[in-house]
């Protein structure tokens, strides 16, 4: 094998991005110790910029013919793309909402960046992965890195006792995980590569095993644990609770993102042969998330608790569009993380800059905010307003296209589930909004009453200020001006062979009479 | 032009709300008085240029917007949406004008109120489903922020019970269009392209049950118009005027709409029942009209009967009590808002709504002489008084379905009559008997608190003596509608597209 041959086979411009952000990894390791204490005032801007460089890079390779490198691992394909390029932003989005809270809190700052950013490699790496050493790698990588940020504030008892929570569970749901894909890759007669398996499990004459259906629920035992879909949400509440604002703001995008994207490539390339079963695992999955994420969050008297069963519930959401499995299905899934990601990362950005203010996050302390804090009153309200699916917000959009999607391809069922459960949300959204509206000046709360100047000169505080107004413009417009996003979330997916390559499903919840042909998009005529 | 509408308050609210530094609660209200000067002044012309011949959209507007949602930017306006779309103009500047001068967080409430202006004009000239409910659901935080933050002693109740009420209603309206759009096969939302449906007639009466609950809970209907009593009371005067004024037209026109519009096969089967269940409303509310001991409650109630004869009408479907129904849209607007203003200078002034403790309103010393005859009046025209627009409305649409319903249209003349019971009740103890001197030290009625009144009491006598300048604009349209759900065939010769944008 010659050079050049062997270099084309490996295509590692592929994982460019990647290696743009283990430089700026690198880059913030080394200048924190040559530099000291003083490297906060320069490490995370790096950071930022080089994450929005690896993003371009992505963008750059939207069009790329040669998407599998690595003699098959990766497969750097469009809907990878967009995903690493959420995980990418996430991460950007976080960094500055970290800055002011790791300050404050008297750790230090280039090591929670480096974490971070590892983090991000993992995922990245995760939504490309195509083979399932790669893929197990990627996910470890994401994984330990979110351990060891939940348990940063190391004097912090309650982030102790969510890092420990979540090592546990989270190993214990990796070692399913790794025990599912084990049996996938002997019954493939030790295939690893994602697109081949299939094939060889065919050709081995296993395609009706049970064995098969037993990897299918370990792996989707895995999968829901990161993308903290009921039943397997347990841990989320009491993480999301004890550990450090920011990395719950990744953990709740970045990490869900990463999730999805496993879920999509290992579901639809390694386990066609089962999909019915795995649809309808999914769509149980969904049903519960959305019926109890919602309806939990109705009774939380913490803010981070409301948000961490708000993302359960969005979870569910999220899966609507997975499970249909068609065009519009998958490009409506990937629309609605985009605009997730920035509702939800002002929502959170808004909770810290309040923890920070005050330094409580129990609901009613909110009371009568809009007095003290306009701006902080108004971002909030917009990002959970939008996240309840209230138009013209971002999520409106982004909902409606879900449940269009899904009733497309007739699952009913689950477009009603959704409908009813979203009306429910809108509920303990706008608890929250009219607390800090509504109440008058007598029913201000003591921590609103007592709430301290603001400093934005602060280290950390215009960076937090900024991501508040950035979130807050994406989440006001980007469902009026859709169009971009939506192109390119359907551009991902039909740039995309592997989800080409499927076929629509039948429905699963409430059947159909029969199969509805697809119509075809045409321009109104007037 | 209709952007302008949608988007002039839009703006305008915007302004108001972020305008840097401090803005004085006076000239907040100047503002937004301004803004709404300026909708009357575009409607005035858009009510001149409209051309009466023609039954069809006007108007239109057509952008791209995200067509793979089959969701675009398509404006229209026609005989049934052109005076509800003045009488929303009208109404923002009746409430505007009727709020206290010195409202507490006087930005937020002006740039809600021009929120809602521009939210309810979007939603009666959307043509595309999509849009509608858009705007539709536009309507649901500023209406809940408004009578929360501003509202009486139960507000927060009051509120939480319209949030809960308007998102199910929302809900059945997405589930309804979604439904529609899935099962016709239609690639887009736009109005013209789904009357032309052709759906088995079961499916037509499972959407179109849908909408009449979604649609039933904002107009209301019984029963499902419980939200109804406590949302009004509540809230304070501008917002109540809003609310009965506008918002239960959105009800009552996604009903004719969206309902007689889309599904006219499965309207024409099921209007017998509707006709019943409009007579039951009407029965209804005037009886719990009649009960109460609170005059704003009284007039909260009497609205629910009133909207059971808009639907009445459409049920019969002939093209006099259509055209009556959509007058009566019209004249409730007035009535309720004119109705619902002089409460509130009642309950401003003395200090009560409570039936037993009002008394002797009309004495021309100590009493709110101007306010009282005001209120007979209005109370009149409600009663549909001969003379007065509400009599005009409502004598169309039963002469319109007394052919076809008989018994139906008997048992709403009864509540007509029943209406005179309470509004005589109302008078009886206000505005006539003796006014106890010795308790009776009123605040005098300023002109400005009296201008709303007097502009809606000079429309409602004014188009009481000449109707035509209502049922013109209407008859077109209205006739158009009727004709499309006798013949079958006409419903498709109505999606002809008119190439009108401007």
């Amino acid at each position: 094998m010659d050079f050049a041959n062997l270099s084309a086979q490996l295509n590692a411009g592929a994982i460019l991005p990647e290696g743009i952000v283990i430089i700026t990894l690198l880059v913030t390791l080394v200048w924190d110790l040559i530099v000291g204490r003083s490297s906060t005032k320069v490490t995370p801007y790096v950071a930022i910029v080089g994450l929005l460089i690896a993003t371009g890079t992505l963008f750059l390779q939207w069009d790329t013919t040669e998407p599998i490198s690595f003699l098959g691992s990766f497969n750097g394909d469009a809907i990878s793309l967009i995903f690493r390029g959420i995980i990418a932003i996430s991460a950007a989005v976080t960094i500055p909402i970290s800055i002011r809270y790791v300050e404050q809190s008297g750790t230090s700052l280039a090591e929670f960046i480096t974490i971070l950013l590892t983090a991000t490699v993992g995922g990245m790496f995760l939504s490309g992965a195509d083979e399932l050493v790669m893929i197990f790698v990627s996910l470890e990588t994401l994984s330990i890195s979110s351990y060891l940020l939940t348990g940063y504030m190391k004097r912090d008892p309650r982030s102790n006792e969510a890092a420990l929570k979540y090592l546990l569970i989270g190993a214990a749901s990796s070692a399913i995980f790794l025990y599912g894909i084990s049996l996938l890759y002997g019954l493939s007669g030790g295939e690893t590569r994602l697109s081949a398996i299939t094939a060889s499990i065919i050709s081995n004459g296993l395609d009706e095993s049970l064995g098969l259906v037993i990897a299918l629920v370990f792996v989707i035992a895995g999968i829901a644990f990161k993308i903290a879909a009921v039943p397997f949400h347990q841990w989320t509440p009491d993480v999301y609770e004890g550990s450090p604002t920011p990395v719950v703001a990744f953990l709740s995008v970045g990490s869900k993102a990463a999730g999805f994207a496993l879920a999509v490539r290992l579901l639809v390339s390694a386990f066609p042969l089962v999909s019915d079963q795995w649809r309808f695992v999914l769509t149980a999955l969904a049903i519960l998330s959305m019926v109890l994420g919602n309806v939990v969050a109705l009774a939380q008297t913490s803010m981070k608790r409301l948000l961490a069963y708000s993302s359960i519930a969005q979870a569910g959401f999220l899966m609507i569009g997975l499970i249909v499995g068609t065009d519009a299905g998958y490009s409506s899934m990937v629309f609605y993380l985009m605009i997730y990601l920035f509702m939800n990362l002002g929502g959170f950005a808004c909770v810290i800059l309040f923890t920070l203010r005050t330094g409580t996050d129990e609901i009613n302390e909110y009371s009568g905010l809009y007095q003290k804090d306009p701006l902080l009153t108004l971002a909030l309200s917009i990002c959970l307003l939008s996240l309840g699916g209230i138009p013209p917000l971002a999520g409106f959009f982004g909902k409606i296209y879900l449940f269009w999607a899904g009733w497309q391809a007739g699952a009913y069922g689950l477009v009603l589930i959704g409908l009813i459960t979203s009306v429910i949300s809108i509920y303990y959204y706008i608890r929250v909004v009219k607390t800090m509206v509504v109440k008058e000046p007598q029913e201000m709360s003591e921590a609103v009453a007592n709430y301290p100047e603001i400093q934005w000169n602060l280290t950390g505080m215009r960076p937090l200020q900024v991501s508040i107004v950035v979130a807050l413009v994406f989440t006001s417009l980007a469902g009026v001006l859709a169009n971009p996003l939506f192109n390119l979330a359907t551009g991902s997916v039909s740039k995309t062979p592997m989800l080409q390559a499927t076929e629509p499903m039948t429905p699963v919840v409430s059947q159909a009479p029969e199969q509805l042909p697809m119509p075809t998009v045409e321009s109104v005529d007037l | 032009m209709l952007s302008l509408l949608i988007w002039v308050p839009i703006i305008g609210a915007g302004v108001i709300a972020f305008a840097p530094g401090e803005v004085s609660g006076a000239r907040a209200r100047l503002g937004a008085i301004g803004v709404s000067g300026f909708l009357i002044g575009l409607s005035a012309l858009l009510l001149f240029q409209f051309d009466l011949g023609n039954p069809e959209m006007q108007f239109q507007e057509y952008i791209p917007w995200i067509e793979s949602l089959g969701l675009n930017y398509q404006l229209g306006v026609d005989g049934l949406s052109l005076l509800l779309l003045s009488l929303n103009s009208l109404l923002i500047l009746i409430s505007i004008l009727s709020s206290k001068i010195d409202i507490e967080r006087p930005r937020l409430f002006f740039s809600l109120i021009l929120l809602i202006a521009g939210g309810v004009a979007g939603a009666f000239v959307a043509q595309n489903l999509l849009l509608f409910f858009l705007f539709y659901e536009l309507e649901l935080i500023p209406f809940y922020l408004l009578v929360s933050i501003w509202g009486g002693s139960r507000r927060s109740y009051a509120a939480t019970k319209f949030l809960i009420y308007t998102a199910v209603s929302g809900a059945c309206i997405l589930l309804a269009f979604l439904g529609l759009v899935w099962f016709s096969e239609a690639s887009t939302f736009a109005y013209d392209t789904l009357m032309g449906q052709m759906l088995p007639l079961g499916l037509q009466f499972v959407l179109l049950a849908l909408m009449l609950v979604g649609f039933g809970i904002k107009i209301p209907l019984v029963p499902f118009h419980t939200w109804l009593p406590d949302t009004y009371v509540e809230a304070s005067t501008p917002v109540a005027i809003l609310l009965g004024g506008i918002l239960a037209k959105l009800g009552t026109y996604g009903i004719f709409r969206f309902g007689l519009g889309l599904f006219p096969e499965a309207w024409s089967n099921l209007s017998p029942y509707l006709a019943i269940w409009a007579a039951i409303s009407i029965m209804y509310g005037a009886m719990a009209a009649i009960a109460q001991k609170d005059i704003k409650r009284m007039v909260a109630y009497s609205s629910i009967g009133h909207m059971g004869y808009i639907l009445l009408g459409g049920a019969a479907l002939t093209s006099l009590s259509v055209i009556g129904s959509i007058s009566q849209m019209v004249a409730h607007g007035l009535i309720l808002a004119v109705l619902f203003n002089l409460v509130g200078v009642v309950e401003a002034k003395v200090g009560t709504r409570e039936l037993d403790v009002l008394n002797g309103l009309m004495n021309p010393l100590r009493g709110l002489p101007a306010t009282s005859s005001l209120l007979v009046m209005g109370a009149m025209a409600s009663a549909g008084i001969p003379g007065l627009v509400g009599f005009i409305a409502e004598f169309m649409i039963f002469q319109g379905s007394y052919e076809r319903f008989p018994i139906q249209t008997l048992l709403a003349v009864v509540g007509t009559g029943l209406t005179a019971v309470y509004f005589v009740i109302l008078l009886n103890r206000t505005c006539f008997g003796k006014l106890d001197n010795s308790t009776s030290y009123y605040p005098e009625v300023t002109f400005g608190e009296q201008v709303p009144a007097l502009i809606l009491a000079t429309l409602i006598i004014f188009l009481g003596l000449q109707p035509t300048w209502l049922v013109r604009w209407i008859e077109p349209t209205g006739t158009a509608m009727v004709a499309a759900v006798s013949t079958e065939s006409a419903a498709q010769v109505a999606t002809l597209s008119v190439p009108v944008v401007e």
